[in-house]
C-alpha cells in the first residue's frame, strides 16, 4: 500500500471522529434545558449516593491482563512464522525446529499456570 | 555446527538444562521435601560451574550474535561459583519457603541472562540479556510475601531498572540511528564521536551506572537491599554487579574506544561521587543490609576506578578484585543471613557482644569485613591495591588522593562494626546461632576464597594473561 | 507542502499532543486514556513509513494489552477517582529548564548531525521477511534472540504469578 492509500483511511477517520465531536456540541444547544437543583436530587426511594463508584476491584484481573499480554507477545512472534510456513516447511526443518523450541518453552509456562490455578475463578 | 554450538555454548545451556529440569520438577510435582530439591540443586548448580573448566574453545556463533573466549568463560564461572554459595546460604531461608522452585527458575533466568549478555556481541543480545538479568530479579526482590517492604523493594527494582533499561534503550537507538548496525566489531569503527554518538555514550552510561548503582544513580540500592530477602540482597550486590562491570570491561569500554577522552571524563566524576557519598552515608546506617549497600556503592567506585585505566592491567585488577569482593561479601552476607532467618534482627547494634556467644561467626564475619575495608592480610587488601594502583597509571593524582582519602573512612566504618562484635559489653547477646551444614560449608569456601586469593599469586597473572588476549 | 508531510504533521500533533494531556492530567485515569491516543499516533506513524507489520504489533500489543494492563492497574489503587496533586513550584521551573534544554540539545542534532546511509543492505520490513530473518540461523538470522525471548516471556509468566498469586487467602 502506498502513503496515498493511507491518507483517504485518515480522511474517514477525521470525518468520523469529527461527526462524533460535531453531535456531541450541537446536542448542547438543541433541545430545551431547564436546571433546577431538584432535578439532580435523588426521586422517591433512591438511595443517597455514597462514596466513590470506582472501586479497586481483585487482583484476578490483574493477573489475566497480565498472562494476556505475555500470551500477546507471543501471539505476534508466531505471525511472520505462519506467513513463511511453507517455505520453512518445504525446504528445511530448521524454522520449524525453532519455532517447535519456542512454543514448548511457552506451553511449559502454560502448564505451569494452569498447575498453579492462576487461571481459575472463585 | 552442532557440536560447535553446544560446546560454545556450554554454560548458557548448562544454565537452560538446570531451568528445565526445575520447571518439569515443578509440574510434576513428586518430591515435596525442600530440604532434597535443595541438594538436588546445589548438586546441578555445582555441575554446572565445573562445566566452566572443560572443552573451552573460543569461537563466535550466530553472526557475531554469541561470542566467547577463555576470558569470557572464566568470568561465567565465577558467576557460577557466586550464585551456587548464594544457594548454599539460602538454605535455611528456602527450607521452609511455598515457592522454592520458582525462586531457582527466577534466578537461573537472570543468570542466562546475564551470560548472553557477557557473551554478546550485538547489542540487540545486550540488551536483552540486560532485561532477562534484571525483570526476574524484581520479582525475586519480593519473595518475602508476608513483608511489605518486600514489596516496596521489588516495586522500587523494577521501576529503577525499567527506567534504566529505557535510557540504554534510547542510547543504542541513536548508535543504531547513526550508523546502521548492531554488530560491536563495525560500530567501533562507526562511532566517531558526532554529536548523537556522544549523547548515546552518555545514555548507555547513565543505564550502565543505574545498574551498577553508582553515585548520582544510586538511589534505588538502599531501600531494594534493606526489604529484598538477603538471599536475593546478596545476590544483587555479588552476582549482578559483577555481570555488568564484566561487561563493561569486555564489551562497553572497547566499543566506546574512539570517545575514551569523554569516557575518562565520565569516569572521572562518577568516581569520586561514587567512592565518597557510598561512604558518608555507610558511615550512618544502623541497619546492616542498608550499611552493606552503600560499602558497596563505595566499591562500585573503586572497581570504577581500575576500569578508568584503560589498560589490561587495570581490567586484570578489577576482576581480581570482583572475584575477592564475591567472597569477602557472600561470607559477611552469609553470616548475616543466618542472623536474620534464626533471630529477625538486621542492626549493627544487635551485634553488640556478638562474639561471645558465636565465636567462629564472629571470626567469620571480621574476617570478610578486614577483607572489604582492604586489610592486609586478607586478599581485599591486594585488590584494593591493584585496583589504586592501577589507576594511577593515568597520572591523575586527584583521583588518587580522594581514593586513598576513602580508603581511610571506610577502614573506620568496617572498624566499627568489628568493634561490635569483639570489643563491645552487651547485657543480652544474640543467643548462638545453629547453622546448617550447607550454610557453613559455604562459609568455609568463602573464607578459604578471602585468605587463598590474596596469596595464591599465580591467580592475578593468569586472569591478565587471559585479559590481554 | 503535500498531502505526505501533512499527514506526517498531524501525526506528530496527536502523539505529542496525546502524551502532552497524558503528563499534565489531573486524574491519572484520564492520563492513561490520553497516552492511548498517544500510542495510537505512534502506530499512525509505523503505517505512514509503511511498516506494516510493525504498525499491528505496536497496536495489538501497546494499545490492545498495555495500555488495558495500565487501567486494570489503576483500577486496583483506591485512590482513582481523586485529583492528583499539584506540583510544586519548584518541580514546575525544573519541567521548563529540562524542556528548553532538551529542545536547545535537539536542535542541536539536527543541525550538527550528519546521517549516513547504512553499510548494511537494507530489507523489505514486510512479515514475510522479518519472519525469515527471525528464524534464519545464517547471516543476520535472529534466531539467539528470538529463543532468548522465550525464555524471558516464561521467567515474566513464573514471576508474576508468584507475586500476584500470594494473595488467595491459605486453605
Amino acid at each position: 500500500m502506498s502513503n496515498t492509500d493511507y491518507l483517504l483511511i485518515f480522511i474517514q477517520f477525521i470525518v468520523a471522529g469529527g461527526f462524533v465531536t460535531l453531535v456531541l456540541f450541537v446536542t448542547h444547544f438543541l433541545g430545551p434545558k431547564r436546571k433546577t437543583s431538584d432535578k439532580l436530587e435523588t426521586f422517591e426511594c433512591g438511595i443517597e449516593s455514597q462514596g466513590n463508584a470506582r472501586l479497586p476491584f481483585s487482583i484476578k484481573y490483574f493477573l489475566t491482563a497480565i498472562l494476556f499480554v505475555l500470551f500477546d507477545v507471543e501471539v505476534i512472534f508466531l505471525y511472520p512464522w505462519a506467513v513463511n510456513f511453507k517455505e520453512f516447511s518445504s525446504t528445511n526443518m530448521s524454522g520449524f525446529i525453532s519455532m517447535s523450541i519456542f512454543m514448548g518453552l511457552l506451553l511449559l509456562g502454560f502448564i505451569y499456570i494452569i498447575k498453579k490455578g492462576a487461571l481459575k475463578w472463585e | 555446527m552442532n557440536s560447535e554450538f553446544l560446546i560454545l555454548m556450554k554454560q548458557e545451556m548448562g544454565v537452560t538444562l538446570i531451568l528445565f529440569i526445575l520447571l518439569f520438577l515443578k509440574i510434576w510435582d513428586g518430591i515435596k521435601e525442600n530440604g532434597i530439591l535443595l541438594h538436588l540443586i546445589n548438586v546441578l548448580l555445582l555441575l554446572n560451574f565445573l562445566l566452566g573448566f572443560v572443552l573451552n574453545q573460543n569461537g563466535e556463533l550466530f553472526n557475531g550474535m554469541f561470542a566467547t573466549n577463555s576470558l569470557r568463560v572464566m568470568e561465567k564461572s565465577v558467576l557460577n561459583l557466586g550464585t551456587l554459595i548464594i544457594s548454599l546460604q539460602a538454605y535455611d531461608y528456602l527450607k521452609s519457603h511455598k515457592h522454592l522452585l520458582e525462586f531457582f527458575m527466577l534466578l537461573l533466568s537472570t543468570l542466562l541472562g546475564m551470560f548472553f549478555m557477557i557473551s554478546s556481541n550485538n547489542l540487540l543480545m545486550f540488551y536483552l540479556g540486560i532485561e532477562l538479568s534484571s525483570i526476574p530479579l524484581a520479582a525475586m526482590a519480593n519473595f518475602d510475601m508476608d513483608k511489605i517492604k518486600s514489596s516496596e523493594a521489588a516495586v522500587k527494582m523494577i521501576l529503577s531498572s525499567a527506567f534504566a533499561s529505557a535510557l540504554m534503550l534510547f542510547g543504542i537507538s541513536f548508535l543504531y540511528g547513526t550508523s546502521g548496525t548492531l554488530n560491536f566489531q563495525e560500530l567501533v569503527s562507526l562511532i566517531t564521536g558526532s554529536p548523537l554518538q556522544v549523547f548515546a555514550l552518555l545514555l548507555v552510561f547513565s543505564g550502565f551506572a543505574f545498574k551498577l548503582s553508582a553515585v548520582p544513580f544510586h538511589l534505588w540500592t538502599a531501600d531494594v537491599y534493606e526489604g529484598a530477602p538477603v538471599a536475593v540482597t546478596s545476590y544483587l550486590s555479588v552476582i549482578s554487579k559483577a555481570a555488568i562491570v564484566f561487561v563493561t570491561l569486555s564489551s562497553l569500554a572497547p566499543l566506546f574506544s574512539h570517545l575514551n577522552e569523554m569516557w575518562y571524563h565520565l569516569l572521572f566524576v562518577t568516581i569520586i561521587l561514587t567512592i565518597t557519598l557510598g561512604n558518608i552515608f555507610a558511615i550512618r546506617q544502623d541497619n546492616i543490609k542498608r550499611f552493606l549497600a552503600f560499602s558497596s556503592i563505595s566499591q562500585v567506585g573503586f572497581i570504577l576506578l581500575g576500569i578508568s585505566s584503560g589498560t589490561a592491567t587495570g581490567a586484570t585488577s578489577a576482576i581480581y578484585f570482583l572475584v575477592v569482593y564475591i567472597f569477602s561479601n557472600l561470607g559477611a552476607f552469609g553470616v548475616i543471613a543466618l542472623l536474620s532467618s534464626q533471630t529477625g534482627k538486621e542492626n549493627i547494634s544487635d551485634l553488640k557482644g556478638f562474639y561471645q556467644t558465636n565465636p567462629l561467626m564472629g571470626w567469620v564475619l571480621a574476617i570478610s569485613l578486614f577483607s572489604l575495608g582492604g586489610i592486609p592480610p586478607t586478599a581485599g587488601f591486594f585488590g584494593k591495591m591493584f585496583l589504586v594502583t592501577a589507576g594511577a597509571a593515568k597520572g591523575n593524582y586527584v583521583l588518587i588522593t580522594i581514593a586513598a582519602l576513602n580508603m581511610v573512612i571506610s577502614l573506620y566504618y568496617y572498624l566499627r562494626v568489628v568493634k561490635a562484635i569483639f570489643m563491645d559489653k552487651n547485657e543480652t547477646p544474640v543467643e548462638p546461632l545453629r547453622g546448617s551444614l550447607s550454610l557453613r560449608l559455604a562459609l568455609l569456601i568463602c573464607m578459604i576464597g578471602v585468605v587463598g586469593t590474596g596469596f595464591a599469586g599465580g591467580f592475578f597473572e593468569h586472569i591478565y594473561q587471559l585479559a590481554a588476549k | 507542502m503535500n498531502a505526505s508531510t501533512m499527514v506526517f504533521y498531524i501525526l506528530s500533533a496527536v502523539i505529542l499532543g496525546g502524551a502532552l494531556l497524558s503528563v499534565t492530567a489531573k486524574k491519572i485515569f484520564r492520563a492513561a486514556v490520553f497516552l492511548l491516543f498517544s500510542l495510537i499516533g505512534i502506530a499512525g506513524l509505523y503505517f505512514y513509513l509503511n511498516y506494516e507489520f510493525i504498525a499491528a504489533v505496536q497496536i495489538v500489543v501497546y494499545v490492545g494489552g498495555i495500555v488495558v494492563l495500565i487501567i486494570f492497574s489503576i483500577f486496583l489503587t483506591h485512590e482513582s477517582g481523586r485529583d492528583m496533586k499539584e506540583p510544586s513550584m519548584i518541580s514546575n521551573l525544573f519541567a521548563v529548564f529540562a524542556c528548553c534544554f532538551a529542545a536547545a540539545l535537539t536542535y542541536l542534532f539536527i543541525k550538527e548531525e550528519h546521517f549516513n546511509a547504512t553499510p548494511n543492505p537494507t530489507l523489505e520490513p514486510s512479515a514475510r521477511n522479518i519472519g525469515t530473518q527471525m528464524l534464519d540461523i545464517t547471516r543476520y538470522g535472529y534466531i539467539l534472540p528470538f529463543e532468548a525471548v522465550s525464555i524471558l516471556l516464561l521467567a515474566a509468566m513464573i514471576g508474576c504469578i508468584v507475586i500476584a498469586i500470594k494473595l488467595k487467602p491459605k486453605e
